[in-house]
């Protein structure tokens, strides 16, 4: 998976390519877990993203419990699988999705 | 406990002590009346005895008077004397009569006026009298308005005077007087005087202090007007003679006693002197017409009569007393159970079957009744719940046959299998009991229709389960598989895998091409079905039963055929139908069967099963129906068209390609088998791969998995999905279960586009499937982010399972891609 950042003012932009599973969600963990200071808007745009397993899942779960505090989490592109597995999971109740 | 009026107890014990007090008054009056009775025969005699011999003594002594009296009269009659003559006749008779009668102490004579010696005119009157033991003559006067002078000289017959004290005879005296008759001129009798002869009572006094009687009583003499003559000094008491009444009493007053107004003698209760209460006797003196009494105190007369009296009344009332505590005693030890039971029925009436019934000890009725009571409570207890047992029972076989019965098809348009080649109809009675029948017809294609019948071994719930499962089964494969033999083999293997209870079902089943007619069927352990034919013929079809579903797990069916002719109607049936049983225990049997189908001509189906069931019913009569009975017929009305096999294919004329025209020609013309490929494409695929347990080695399942499933050219949804199952299922394995290798089984399936992927590690015991589904809903803030992995798989996947196989974990997914 490949994650590219683009930083503007507070805002934070993660863009996922391939699979979000557990090989991969440590890596997004790396680029969340503790680099999100000062950050008020974090996107994610799942634009290439193929599929999210339930490790990805956790880490979008850590990333809205941090941002729910600074500020604002978005979730972009996400394709109908995806968003499939969001509303099975209830994720689709606390994740913002555009 | 308090007493109750209107209680039985009370009721009783008052109804009984007022029959005891009627029965002690009828015995004490009963009792006081022969008493009385008694005593007073006891006193009359007394009475009579102690009167006899003074009676006697006194009559004698008057009647010897009364004849004195009567000679001196008579000779003074017959003879008429002189002054001096008559003194010496009076001396003389007094003299005489005293010698005769002491008591004797004066003899009177008194002449009428003018009647008297030397008197022409005046009074006469002349006395002899004792005194002081001389006798002397005295000459009386002025006597003709003395009683006793003209009480005899009118009545003209001697009498007994009242006793008085005289005038020369200063004494109580009894008087006799007697008239006086002489001859006159003409020999007529004519009263000339009276005669009197005055006997002293004083002797009677003397006579009466001496008459012993009993009881303190004493004796009394009273003259024929009621005046005491002779009585006891003690009555007198300075009395004068005419104060000692005697009175009788009647009732709370009293009268003069006269005893003119009675028998000669008898017994009354009266007072003498106005003293106290007695029992008097008397009796007539008859001489001179006084009475003799013999008077007892009524005190002491009525102290005998009275202590038995006491002792009686004291007796009852002793009796009455006892007798009314044993009757309360009594009549509590039934009532107070009673009123206990009576509560106690009471509170079970009202549905209360835990009240405690009162116990009662002994052997009597109430305690018989007691304990009736308790057995009733228990049985009737016993009789709710079995009650209640039996309606809930009854009413879910009810509703296991309604449910039964209402997942057969009744109607060809149920199953949407109408056409104008066939006409089709079910009938099914079951039994009072549920039972195993069943029936099921459906379209497999718009050509091919499909007929079942079966029966379930046995009766009851089980046969009812095992029966919905079979026909359901026998449904699924044949339309799933489209062939009788595969549905068969399928059915019967999947009954027979489970089946404890050693349960059986036959069936036959049938796939009818309604373009031809021909019936591809077989027979597990199934009669075999009747044809009528066009023509009226009838027969069975000639159908080689099998072993029966259910009792081998690999039995292997035989496909067999039949061809209908147009019109034929097929007839399937069970049991029910040729094993109806009569009254005298014979079957109907296939023959009437037959001739019952034969009988029915050429109806429609309906009317055929109609006829048949109207058949049995005449066979039956009213023996009671035991087994389901179960028909299906179905008429073929064939075709008139002759069935085409439609292909098309478009060619461009203008670059004519005689090659692709010939080989679209050849492709169709060279028959396929169709068998073959069925089977090909029924087969699964297995593929194996193992790995070592390392997080990386995920990638190479999921490529794996990919290799297999891409040219199976399923939906990326649901390859994506399968790929984020690997990931959450290998992910767990690797995390949690302590594995050194994992294998992953893939098979897939072309024909239905599935896909099964089993995960097997030699980790510990892990049941996933068990784990609590996350609460999805929860806000952020409440929400786990653990179990949601496999929360996603059993949403995703078609279904899960696991098994612990061995020292192994076995997860097994499947998906339809």
């Amino acid at each position: 998976m490949q994650i590219t950042k683009t930083v503007e003012n507070d805002n934070l932009t993660l863009s996922l390519e391939g699979r979000l599973d557990t090989l991969t969600a440590p890596q997004l963990e790396a680029e969340v877990n503790g680099k999100l200071d000062g950050v008020k808007t974090l996107i994610f745009d799942f634009q290439n993203l193929a599929y999210v397993s339930s490790a990805g899942l956790r880490i979008l779960f850590m990333a809205q419990k941090i941002m729910n505090k600074q500020g604002k989490m978005i979730v972009r592109n996400a394709n109908a699988d995806i968003k499939d597995i969001f509303t099975v999971t209830g994720f689709s109740n606390i994740l913002t999705l555009e | 406990m308090g007493f109750n009026l209107r209680g039985l107890a009370f009721k009783q014990s008052m109804m009984i002590l007022a029959a005891i007090t009627v029965v002690f008054g009828l015995i004490f009056g009963i009792t006081s009346h022969k008493t009385q009775n008694m005593l007073n025969k006891i006193t009359t005699e007394n009475g009579e005895e102690t009167s006899r011999a003074n009676v006697n003594y006194i009559d004698k002594l008057f009647n010897s008077g009364k004849l004195v009296g009567d000679d001196i009269a008579e000779t003074l009659g017959k003879s008429k004397m002189t002054k001096a003559e008559l003194d010496t006749f009076l001396l003389h008779s007094l003299t005489n009569a005293r010698t005769l009668i002491p008591q004797i102490v004066a003899v009177v004579l008194a002449y009428e006026p003018g009647m008297g010696p030397e008197t022409p005119k005046g009074e006469f009157m002349r006395l002899a009298r004792f005194s002081e033991n001389e006798i002397r003559l005295i000459t009386g006067a002025n006597y003709q308005d003395k009683e006793w002078y003209y009480s005899t000289r009118e009545g003209k017959t001697s009498r007994w005077q009242e006793p008085f004290i005289g005038e020369f005879v200063p004494e109580p005296i009894a008087v006799y007087t007697v008239p006086i008759f002489q001859k006159d001129k003409d020999g007529k009798d004519v009263l000339a005087g009276v005669l009197a002869v005055d006997m002293s009572t004083d002797f009677l006094k003397d006579e009466i202090a001496t008459i012993p009687v009993s009881n303190s009583g004493y004796a009394l003499i009273t003259s024929a007007k009621n005046v005491a003559v002779a009585y006891p000094k003690s009555i007198a008491q300075g009395k004068a003679n005419k104060e000692i009444v005697v009175r009788e009493i009647r009732g709370k007053s009293s009268i003069p006693f006269a005893r003119a107004a009675k028998d000669t003698s008898g017994l009354f209760l009266g007072t003498v002197a106005g003293g106290e209460e007695s029992a008097i006797y008397y009796t007539t003196i008859h001489s001179n017409n006084w009475t003799f009494m013999v008077v007892w105190p009524i005190q002491k007369y009525l102290e005998d009569q009275k202590s038995m009296g006491k002792l009686f009344l004291v007796l009852s009332l002793g009796a009455y007393g006892f007798l009314l505590v044993v009757i309360l005693l009594i009549s509590f030890r039934v009532a107070r159970p009673l009123r206990n039971l009576a509560v106690a029925a009471k509170k079970l009436g009202g549905g209360n079957f835990d009240v405690d019934i009162p116990k009662v000890t002994g052997h009597d009725e109430v305690a018989e009744f007691a304990l009736a009571f308790s057995n009733m409570r228990s049985s009737l207890v016993e009789n709710l719940e079995k009650q209640k047992d039996m309606k809930r029972i009854e009413r879910e076989l009810d509703l296991a046959r309604n449910i039964q019965r209402s997942m057969l098809p009744g109607k060809e348009r149920d199953e949407n299998s109408e056409d104008d080649r066939h006409e089709l109809a079910p009938f099914l009675l079951p039994a009072k009991e549920v039972g195993g029948d069943f029936y099921d017809f459906f379209k497999i294609d718009n050509d091919h229709l499909c007929v079942v019948i079966g029966d379930v071994s046995g009766k009851g719930v089980p046969a009812a389960l095992f029966m919905m499962v079979s026909r359901i089964l026998m449904r699924t494969m044949l339309k799933n598989l489209k062939s009788i033999v595969e549905a068969f083999n399928k059915t019967n293997y999947a009954l027979a895998k489970r089946n404890d209870l050693m349960m059986f079902v036959t069936v036959w089943a049938g796939i009818i091409d309604l373009r031809t007619g021909r019936v591809e069927f077989a027979s597990a352990g199934h009669n075999p079905p009747a044809v009528r034919h066009s023509d009226g013929s009838v027969e069975f079809i000639p159908s080689r039963s099998e072993l029966v579903m259910a009792a081998m797990e690999d039995t292997v069916y035989n496909q067999q055929t039949y061809d209908l002719k147009k019109g034929d109607t097929l007839f399937l049936y069970t049991d029910g139908v040729t094993e109806a049983t009569n009254g005298k225990d014979e079957l109907f049997g296939n023959d009437r069967l037959l001739e019952a189908l034969r009988e029915g001509g050429n109806q429609n189906t309906a009317d055929t099963c109609a006829q048949v069931k109207k058949e049995i019913d005449g066979f039956v009569r009213d023996v009671p129906q035991f087994d389901d009975i179960t028909m299906l017929a179905v008429k073929f009305n064939g075709t008139d068209e002759p069935v085409w096999e439609r292909y098309e294919k478009t060619i461009n004329v203008a670059e004519t390609d005689k090659g692709a025209l010939k080989s679209f020609v050849q492709d169709i013309l060279t028959p396929m088998d169709g068998a073959k490929k069925m089977q090909m494409q029924d087969a699964w695929e297995r593929y194996e791969k193992i790995v070592d347990v390392i997080p990386e080695n995920q990638d190479v399942l999921t490529a794996f998995v990919e290799g297999i499933l891409a040219p199976m050219e399923g939906s990326m949804k649901s390859q994506m999905q399968i790929n984020i199952a690997i990931d959450e299922i290998y992910s767990n394995i690797v995390k949690f279960s302590g594995a050194t290798e994992v294998t992953l089984v893939v098979e897939i399936r072309k024909a239905t586009l599935s896909a099964r992927l089993t995960f097997i590690d030699n980790g510990k015991p892990y049941d996933p499937i068990k784990q609590a589904d996350p609460d999805v809903t929860l806000p952020i803030e409440e929400r786990e982010i653990g179990g949601l992995g496999i929360f996603i798989v059993k949403k995703t996947m078609d279904s899960v399972c696991y098994r612990r196989n061995g020292d192994k974990n076995e997860l097994a997914i499947t998906k339809n891609l």
